[in-house]
């Protein structure tokens, strides 16, 4: 019987720089890998280790861009497997295997307006929600992007903002300028060049119409700031049913065993990692 | 493994000797594992003979299904790292094995593990093993110091549904034998005298005198909720501060902890690289840690979640990870009880 840890090998068909530290990378392997938008792989090197990394691109029904079966992972070095990873070139080898947990209920948010906010690399796990939506357009109601980064050089997929802001509505902020020179003066919240706000994600909830009873929200980035975003939807109005985080923990195995991610009973990697508000809320050994 | 078909369930009185030379004439098929006298303790291993098995046991250190069915560390790949990369795959080993003498907390943990290794996602060498294993549950006959099953439902007379084979209820110089699996039917073919009905009763008076010998009990009813409505009771930083070292001797020695981490080690020549799974502890400290932060960096926190895990958190599986074994009891070089942990929370529920 095949060993569910077994892992699959791939083959890297692009690397390219996305942010200061931050590559993504185009996989493929022997057969189409398909998956839905919020669940992850675990990506590893025999001899490093294995991590779990979330899917910012898959092939999905009506994408023109990965219809080969391939897929993306946008990846920062900051671990002994990211880091290890950040040396690769094109047309090296790694291994992989998933797809593994419950991603988005993009089902759920048909003909619903639909609240994408992330935080720094949190954009990453909701790049396909995006490219499901703007595939399937007339499906959804309003849809707005809120995204924050530390600084513009921290920002993922900015070459794409121009396609996507045809279709949903962009705000997106910083929380500092790094070229201070053209940095606006206070208060916060204030455009900068590019369309660009300074000031926390939090800040821009103010600028979205929110329809409560309309509205389907999808959030991901620092637990710190979901708990705050969340917070701040349900002073909207909003029900902790129709908030969905996704969570971030340590994992080994993928599948609901080695028990690295438990959190309250629940296993990060097969009952999430997205959840709704309402299921993690308030949960100790975190911060929502 | 039980449950398949249909079989015909029979009570019979055997002769311990009797017994006991019917295991030994296993020998030639099976592996013959159970408790054995060592020193002071008593240490579940494999047996030459029958006569080394020491069944008057209390409690071992270490489980039977954490030694030789979740094994603390396996061998899962081989890479070969020559140019292209390639995967050896490790085979399960099956070799059909005995283990006797387990008692109902023991049986009623490795029903639990079956929960981690055989559900969505089977563990093939888990599998294997438990597939390849008679599991004889002996019903307890002693009740030891830190003992707190019968508060939980896992013994100290076993009432699972399934998932062994045998069933031993001493009877002075007789085994009451219960068959629970047709495994054990078709191997087992000794005739001894029927039990009938004054001996299920004898067996039923036995376990009431039982139940009345423990020294510890806790009522679970309700944990779940009482655990989550005082995650910041002080007894937790108290404990932490004043007792716990964080040395997992508690996850080590419990048999329903099921963590492990996965490791690579390479060959010294560089061409081979080693995958392999061995038991992990959310009691070490980087357990929940990731990349700018620990999600159980307090101590207290990871304190908590043991015994959390143990006696709340029932969403999980629908059970108590519990089996009252009391060994995380026992084990704890600086004498925490999760029971009186437990108990100082109730308290304070009261109270308030």
């Amino acid at each position: 019987m095949k060993n569910p840890l077994t892992p699959i090998k791939a083959i890297i068909k692009d690397i390219r720089p996305e942010a200061e530290g931050v590559k993504t990378y185009t996989l493929s392997t022997e057969f189409s890998f398909v998956a839905e938008p919020g669940q992850f792989n675990m990506i590893g090197y025999p001899g490093v280790g294995e991590a779990p990394i979330s899917l910012s691109a898959i092939m999905q029904v009506g994408d023109s861009t990965l219809r080969d079966g391939s897929f993306k992972h946008t990846i920062k070095s900051v671990g002994r497997v990211t880091d290890f990873l950040k040396d690769f070139k094109k047309g090296d080898e790694l291994f992989f295997r998933g797809p593994y947990g419950r991603g988005w209920p993009v089902k759920k948010a048909e003909k619903r307006d639909v609240l994408i906010i992330a935080g720094g690399l949190g954009l990453a796990p909701l790049r396909p929600v995006i490219h499901l939506i703007l595939n399937s357009r007339e499906s959804f109601g309003d849809v707005s992007l809120i995204y924050g980064a530390r600084n513009e050089k921290n920002m993922l997929f900015m070459d794409e903002f121009k396609i996507w802001e045809k279709d949903i509505s962009l705000y997106i902020t910083v929380d500092e300028v790094s070229d201070v020179s053209k940095s606006p003066h206070p208060p916060f919240t204030k455009e900068w060049s590019g369309g660009i706000n300074v000031g926390l994600v939090t800040d821009l909830l103010d600028r979205v119409k929110i329809k409560p009873e309309r509205v389907i929200a999808f959030v991901c980035g620092p637990e710190i700031m979901m708990r705050f975003i969340c917070r701040g939807l349900m002073m909207h109005g909003m029900s902790q049913s129709s908030l969905y985080v996704s969570l971030e923990r340590r994992m080994k195995c993928g599948i609901a065993q080695c028990g690295h991610c438990q959190h309250s009973g629940l296993f990060v990697c097969k009952d999430g990692p997205v959840f709704s508000y309402k299921e993690v809320r308030g949960l100790p050994d975190g911060v929502l | 493994m039980t449950g398949e078909r249909t079989f015909q369930k029979f009570k019979r009185l055997i002769p311990k000797k009797a017994f006991l030379l019917w295991l030994d004439s296993l020998k030639k098929d099976y592996k013959l594992i159970g408790p054995t006298k060592t020193g002071r303790h008593a240490v579940f291993k494999e047996v030459d003979s029958s006569k080394e098995l020491f069944m008057e046991y209390e409690t071992t250190m270490l489980s039977p299904g954490k030694l030789f069915l979740y094994k603390p560390n396996e061998e899962l790949f081989r890479f070969a790292m020559n140019g292209k990369i390639t995967i050896d795959e490790i085979a399960p080993i099956a070799e059909k094995q005995i283990i006797t003498g387990v008692h109902p907390c023991d049986v009623n943990a490795i029903l639990y593990l079956d929960r981690t290794f055989l559900r969505t996602f089977k563990d093939p060498h888990y599998e294997a093993r438990r597939k390849n294993t008679l599991i004889i549950s002996l019903n307890c006959a002693r009740v030891s110091e830190n003992c707190f099953c019968s508060s939980v439902g896992a013994g100290p007379f076993l009432h699972a549904a399934g998932g062994y084979d045998m069933l031993l209820t001493n009877f002075e110089s007789e085994y009451l034998v219960e068959i629970k699996s047709r495994e054990a039917e078709e191997l087992f073919g000794l005739e001894g005298r029927g039990a009938g009905q004054d001996e299920m009763r004898f067996k039923a008076e036995k376990e009431k005198s039982m139940h009345g010998k423990f020294k510890k009990n806790i009522n679970v009813s309700g944990l779940d909720n009482i655990f989550a409505e005082n995650m910041e009771h002080h007894i937790w930083q108290q404990t932490a501060e004043e007792k716990c070292l964080s040395c997992a001797n508690c996850v080590m020695v419990c048999p329903t902890c099921f963590c492990y981490d996965l490791r690579d080690e390479m060959s010294m020549d560089l061409k081979t690289v080693t995958r392999y799974r061995c038991f992990d502890a959310c009691q070490d400290m980087k357990f929940a840690e990731v990349h700018g932060g620990n999600f159980r960096q307090r101590r207290a926190a990871r304190l908590r979640q043991f015994v959390t895990h143990k006696l709340g958190q029932t969403n999980q599986y629908g059970v108590l990870g519990t089996v009252g074994c009391g060994r995380c009891i026992t084990w704890c070089p600086t004498g925490i009880d999760l029971t009186e942990i437990t108990k100082e929370i109730q308290k304070f529920k009261v109270k308030s």
